[in-house]
């Protein structure tokens, strides 16, 4: 990753942007994936260690989230072209997951009375479990030709 | 959620720290001792918390929820700032300065969750909490 700084040393030129996948802003994108990981893990730990039994589906369902968002973020922050389709994998799953689950949490709110992570478009989080896989997909196609 | 004195200060040192770093990554700028001593603050403010916490739970006081749920937000907003430094020091762009304005912020919005137990929440159930437990 170090090699992908050039000898090109000032900081305000474009050029001195690294361009790996799993450099510059994929550094900022795998953090915010890294951040996502570590908390629905905690979340849905906690919830199915002490009230498993009063939403057994969408405790699940948050667990399912959570490893989702620590396989992508492992993929991401991998380099290799495996690694990229094991994280174009990922993301895909998790875009189809807040797309069901906000549809589904929106339209049929009673089939979804405790709340996920994908719930309502991921709006207690400021829409950001929506706007990550896409941001990750257009992320990872700009890098597809990369080894 | 109550706001006491301790989440105040926190979410001051927390954002402030955001801040600083978004607007260096925005000038384009290298993490320098600015941002660095921002993230440091974050860190700082984190053991003073949590060894005024210990304190104050050995004392009189008690809390309203879970203590190892309390402890192991305590922990991870305590790992944050280590892990954003380290991550961001690995290739040091501007970017890196994207990385570690994402540390304040986390950390502001673990504090408010770790009162929340402190406190207790206004709804009974903390489990019925939506989302995935920042």
């Amino acid at each position: 990753m170090k090699t992908s700084n050039t000898a090109n040393t000032g900081d305000s030129s474009t050029d001195s942007t690294p361009h790996g996948r799993t450099s510059g802003a994929g550094r900022l994108l795998i953090t915010v994936y890294a951040v996502f990981a570590i908390s629905a893990t905690a979340r849905a730990g906690f919830q199915i260690a002490t009230a498993f039994a009063d939403a057994p589906v969408a405790y699940l369902l948050s667990a399912f989230a959570a490893v989702v968002y620590i396989v992508a973020t492992v993929a991401l922050a991998k380099p290799g072209a495996g690694w990229a389709k094991v994280a174009s994998a990922a993301i895909c799953v998790e875009l189809v997951g807040v797309l069901v689950v906000g549809a589904l949490s929106v339209f049929d709110p009673a089939a979804f009375p405790h709340a996920t992570v994908w719930s309502m478009f991921g709006k207690g989080y400021g829409y950001i479990p929506l706007l990550l896989p896409i941001i990750g997909l257009i992320w990872l196609y700009r890098h597809r030709d990369e080894k | 959620m109550t706001l006491d004195g301790w989440i105040i200060a926190g979410m001051v040192v927390g954002i402030a720290s955001t801040v600083v770093c978004l607007v260096a990554a925005i000038m384009k700028k290298k993490p320098n001792d600015v941002t660095l001593l921002s993230l440091a603050a974050v860190e700082l403010f984190i053991v003073v918390y949590a060894i005024a916490s210990g304190v104050r739970l050995l004392g009189a006081e008690s809390l309203a929820g879970e203590a190892w749920e309390f402890w192991g937000y305590m922990f991870t907003a305590a790992m944050l700032p280590v892990a954003g430094f380290y991550w961001a020091m690995m290739e040091r762009t501007h970017w890196s300065n994207y990385v570690m304005s994402a540390v304040g912020i986390t950390v502001v919005v673990m504090l408010a969750r770790m009162a929340q137990i402190w406190y207790g929440m206004a709804t009974p159930v903390s489990a019925l909490q939506p989302g995935i437990g920042l």
